[in-house]
């Protein structure tokens, strides 16, 4: 068992640092991969609070524990085929506690020349589309959780789809945390490749099954090529004790279109950090988000949209609904390169806040370094309107319906141009669960 | 249908006296007005009626078919069949007028023990009611009041009326702002939907849409009270002479009582 006592000035994750190395042996690739993320771990340092970009919130329910390896627990799977996307029948992976499950696994109704799979499989096949893509995307430099990934490195999906292909079921990457007696930490790394031309939407999903505590921290890279088109659903819905820490890197080539939208609804504690770094001209992306917190959950969401070439169209709406004592944090840095001209950026950050406790602190971040630029920018905090809630109840709605109509007429426009319908519907199902839950907090207050 | 009797009413937040002793009767098949000067209390009548939380009801009782309804929460009344047309129609983007229409009619079903209307069957029902206030089936479509003109949300509340189809409803300035047109759409979808199993109480401040909607009774509010009850001819006397000659009376009736 990978656990120790906690050394002075260290936190347990350096603790647990040691124990990587039981990992390596199985492929040349990830062995080296692992070296460089541990000897990253050992150059920089976990965010303290003084940190610049760390100072909103408090990592210590973090730092404060010690976790097992996810791997080295014993597993009972409890059946999770409700958590199957109909539209991805046959077009899903599966990891369980950051490890492949084969046996929920099926990608029969994906065409034969987009290469999916597990990384684990891949690196042991020696797979030369792994070894070009993976660990290339993810540029963050001097980040000891991105570092902390790397250095633990041992599964996740393996995504590559060819020139010109379109891939027509949306393909569902679903993440699966168990219930477990003890802190783990679990890991994944995806890597997902849009060669010219191919078209594909994916759901990264995850989900933790109870209420317990867990550290889960996965980095997302993709690499979209010249006319690619890729949207990317991301839905967070971990247990209420978890800590989820996530890294999302994008590369855009040229004529290609990166749409991201990013739902967060559960953990105690989640980080985001999208970074998407424009690779040529004409580009577009959106990185939007929403996020439902409530009780003393804390969300906080770092973004780059990093323009380095001439001609983009960026746009990220980011919208929190807050409740109870929750705690909502954003930050959205836009950075365009010097001669990176016609560049179109929309970026806005919408809250509302149902209680008096609840917290937001919210900065974009403009670093323009280029004069033929269009960047609008902005940031509210609202509440319910008494007189709206008034107007719907005098229709026959009760007070729980008139609420979530509102706060689903909020939320909507970051999730209407998400295409997959069962992924609309599962969020109307958690407005409708954060709606009860605020209700019951208001009786019990 | 309704008694309202001796109501006083005041702001919850600073305690302000609104309504001072409110006596009104409306039975089912008739259409009333409320014609008074700005601030006589006329809106807020409505709001208390429709079950609005920011007011006070201190003294005096609101009786629909016999029971009161003071304790009963808004969406309680609409169940009961009591419709409110906002004089400022709120907006809520992101929901379609079909969507809230639809819940808002199935829930009223509920209540009442009707039945429900799947998607399909309340849209061929929402059409034909659309047709009431010329309005098109586009617009069952569109974010609830969401970017419409102010005409357009005041046929919008004659609409819900329409498909809601209550059975007491407070129109609370739905002629204001209106141009002639308008004001003659909206008039029309209010003699369509009256009958003489409903009533209608008209809260106005001009005369001008009772030249289309023919009134059973016209009240006068001053300051809170119903200070004089009329016919048709009561309305046109106070177009052309306004309130002044009221309220003379009023406060000539309150110097003889106090001498009393």
């Amino acid at each position: 068992m990978a656990k120790v006592k906690r050394q002075k000035d260290r936190t347990f994750l350096q603790d647990l640092l040691d124990f990587q190395g039981s990992l390596n042996g199985k492929s040349e690739l990830l062995d080296e991969i692992r070296l460089k993320g541990a000897e990253g771990v050992r150059n920089t340092h976990f965010p303290r609070p003084k940190d610049e970009d760390w100072r909103f919130i408090s990592l210590r329910d973090l730092y404060s524990d010690s976790y097992v390896l996810a791997s080295d627990l014993d597993v009972e799977v409890p059946d999770i085929s409700d958590h199957y996307l109909p539209e991805s029948q046959d077009a899903r992976l599966v990891f369980i506690n950051g490890v492949f499950s084969e046996q929920h696994s099926s990608t029969d109704a994906l065409p034969d020349d987009v290469v999916i799979g597990n990384i684990a499989r891949l690196a042991a096949e020696g797979s030369e589309l792994l070894e070009k893509h993976l660990n290339q995307y993810a540029d963050f430099e001097d980040d000891a959780f991105t570092s902390f990934n790397s250095a633990f490195l041992k599964d996740g999906a393996f995504i590559y789809i060819p020139k010109e292909r379109k891939v027509e079921a949306p393909v569902h990457l679903l993440f699966v945390q168990t219930d477990a007696d003890q802190n783990y930490f679990a890991t994944s790394r995806s890597v997902i490749v849009a060669d010219e031309g191919s078209d594909i939407t994916l759901v990264e999903d995850h989900i933790g099954l109870g209420n317990n505590k867990y550290f889960n921290l996965p980095v997302v890279e993709l690499k979209l090529e010249e006319d690619a088109f890729v949207k990317h659903t991301k839905i967070q819905r971990e247990s209420r004790e978890a800590i989820h820490i996530a890294r999302t890197g994008a590369y855009v080539a040229k004529h290609s279109n990166y749409e991201s939208y990013t739902v967060t609804c559960g953990a105690k504690l989640s980080r985001n950090e999208p970074r998407i770094s424009q690779r040529d001209e004409e580009v577009e992306f959106t990185v939007d988000g929403l996020v439902l917190i409530d009780g003393n959950q804390v969300s906080d969401t770092h973004s780059v949209m990093d323009h380095r070439f001439s001609h983009a169209d960026s746009h990220q709406l980011h919208k929190c609904v807050i409740n109870g004592k929750a705690h909502s944090v954003f930050n959205g840095k836009i950075f365009v390169r010097k001669d990176a001209q016609r560049i179109d950026s929309f970026q806005e950050n919408r809250n509302l806040l149902l209680s008096r406790k609840g917290t937001v602190n919210t900065k974009p971040q403009l670093e323009i370094f280029a004069d033929d630029v269009v960047c609008t920018h902005g940031a509210t905090v609202g509440q319910l309107e008494e007189d709206e809630v008034f107007y719907l109840k005098s229709r026959g709605l009760n007070e729980q319906q008139a609420r979530e109509l509102l706060i689903y007429a909020f939320a909507l426009e970051t999730i209407e141009n998400i295409t997959v319908d069962s992924v609309q519907e599962l969020l109307v199902d958690e407005v409708h669960k954060f709606t009860e839950r605020q209700l019951d907090s208001e009786i019990a207050v | 249908m309704l008694e309202i009797r001796d109501l006083h009413v005041c702001v919850e937040e600073d305690g302000t006296e609104i309504l001072k002793g409110v006596n009104l009767n409306v039975n089912k098949g008739e259409i009333h007005a409320i014609m008074g000067p700005n601030g006589s209390g006329k809106s807020t009548l409505s709001k208390v009626v429709a079950g609005q939380e920011a007011y006070e009801v201190t003294q005096g009782d609101i009786l629909f078919e016999g029971e009161s309804i003071l304790e009963l929460e808004p969406e309680e009344r609409a169940h009961l069949g009591i419709f409110l047309a906002f004089q400022y129609p709120v907006e809520v983007p992101g929901v379609t007028n079909k969507n809230l229409l639809r819940q808002a009619y199935n829930t009223i079903a509920r209540e009442q023990g009707r039945e429900e209307l799947d998607p399909l069957q309340f849209e061929d029902y929402a059409y034909e009611k659309l047709e009431l206030v010329d309005m098109k089936p586009e617009f069952l479509d569109r974010s609830v009041n969401a970017g419409f003109s102010g005409g357009e949300k005041k046929r919008n509340e004659i609409f819900q009326m329409a498909v809601l189809n209550p059975r007491l409803s407070f129109l609370d300035e739905t002629d204001s702002g209106l141009d002639i047109d308008a004001l003659k759409t909206v008039a029309g979808g209010i003699n369509k939907i009256s009958n003489e199993d409903n009533a209608v109480v008209l809260v106005t401040h001009y005369q001008r849409i009772l030249d289309y909607v023919q009134p059973d009774k016209v009240h006068v509010m001053i300051d809170g009270k119903i200070a004089k009850t009329g016919d048709k001819d009561l309305a046109v006397k106070l177009e052309d002479q306004g309130y002044d000659w009221v309220m003379d009376e009023v406060a000539s009736v309150s110097v003889n009582g106090e001498q009393q």
